[in-house]
């Protein structure tokens, strides 16, 4: 038995502790992560620079799906995420399954074009694949840290939960704003190297992040 | 006087304000509802140290509380995070044995729906989870007393132990 809850219990210690506090609000919370990607989005921009379709004004469809599939689980993720500081009964979303789901395609489209063995464009190079991850894991981090601190500061009650949504949201930015500067245009590179740069952020935010924001 | 949602919603709101006489009264309303709500959920000389645990809960996490929406719904989502932490811990410790005694029946608020009670939550993992998790870290049960219970053996009972805490932790927003 914890020895420090035998102690005598006194309400009016509480109450004289007691401070205004502002109440946490999720539209507030949202324009961090918001804020990092598009920092993100110009680290890369000027660190390893733009696609040229985009320089020139006409983006390849593949550059618009997949900036679309990330941004928008990313956000649904990060949403999610961050209303988990504000807990209650009954409060659940599902919205970010659909997100996930709907991403999934990428790689469930890789894979069938791969063993059917249709050319699907370029695959890239292990060097521009090592590339994709560690731009969408600096840009994740980057997002991740202001969603981490959220939390601390509310009352998460699903922490592995919260874990994998940091990994997702933060995956999902990071390749965002990596996919401005990203060449290729393959569904099997995409399928691949985004899948695994996402994949791996989602892992990272399930075994690090629970133990960070319990309380 | 008996707690209700839009009374302890609106101490919430001021106690945030900073209003400590508001703050005063919503502790003690909480309290009281704290203390029936983990009646017969918890050892009975556990009771007092959960619901001490749960109003510091409050007290550090009373930002997180979004005044537009419901208070009940907040407050049972920590108490019941608070009540699977105690469980988790004994879990953990296995120190002693606790006594089991038969807690006075007492009837619920109208205003406590059965859906953010613990007892809902313990319906949402397997029966033979549930069963083991009240026999052992509810009633006060040994393990041994649980596998002649149930019928399970000593290491199944213990992965169930393990897997319905897990589980009940996942599960603590749902209704």
């Amino acid at each position: 038995m914890n020895k420090k809850m035998k102690q005598p219990f006194d309400i009016s210690q509480l109450v004289d502790e007691l401070e205004p506090v502002r109440p946490m609000n999720i539209r507030r919370a949202l324009i961090l992560p918001v804020g990092m990607t598009v920092a993100a989005i110009a680290v890369i921009a000027t660190y390893a620079g733009i696609r040229a379709d985009l320089m020139a004004g006409a983006p390849h469809p593949m550059f618009l799906l997949r900036a679309g599939t990330l941004l928008l689980m990313g956000l649904v993720c990060a949403a999610t995420l961050l209303a988990m500081a504000n807990p209650g009964v009954g409060r659940q979303g599902h919205g970010w399954k659909t997100a996930l789901a709907a991403a999934l395609l990428f790689p469930l489209a890789a894979t069938i074009l791969a063993i059917a063995g249709q050319p699907s464009g370029s695959s890239g190079t292990m060097q521009s694949g090592i590339q994709c991850l560690t731009f969408s894991f600096i840009g994740g981090l980057a997002t991740a840290i202001p969603m981490v601190l959220w939390l601390r500061r509310g009352a998460p009650v699903a922490q592995e939960k919260a874990g994998w949504l940091t990994g997702l949201a933060a995956g999902g930015l990071g390749a965002f704003a990596y996919n401005f500067h990203c060449p290729f245009n393959s569904v099997v590179y995409t399928g691949f190297w985004y899948t695994l740069a996402v994949g791996i952020c989602a892992l990272l935010g399930r075994l690090i992040v629970p133990r960070l924001i319990r309380w | 006087m008996i707690a209700n949602e839009e009374g302890l919603r609106r101490l919430m709101r001021m106690s945030q304000s900073g209003d400590k006489q508001a703050y005063a009264v919503l502790l003690e309303q909480c309290g009281g509802w704290l203390a029936r709500y983990f009646r017969q959920k918890i050892a009975p000389d556990a009771v007092d140290d959960l619901v001490q645990e749960t109003l510091i809960s409050l007290h550090r996490k009373r930002a997180s509380y979004d005044p537009s929406r419901p208070f009940l719904p907040w407050l049972a989502a920590i108490a019941r995070y608070r009540w699977v932490d105690r469980l988790r811990q004994s879990y953990r410790h296995q120190t002693e044995v606790l006594d089991h005694h038969d807690a006075a029946e007492e009837s619920h608020e109208e205003v406590v729906g059965a859906r953010i009670s613990i007892d809902r939550l313990l319906d949402l993992i397997p029966s033979p989870q549930a069963e083991v998790i009240r026999i052992v870290k509810i009633d006060g049960h040994s393990i041994a007393d649980a596998c002649i219970q149930t019928g399970q053996s000593e290491a199944l009972v213990k992965v169930n132990i393990h897997r319905g805490l897990k589980k009940l932790a996942a599960l603590i927003e749902n209704e």
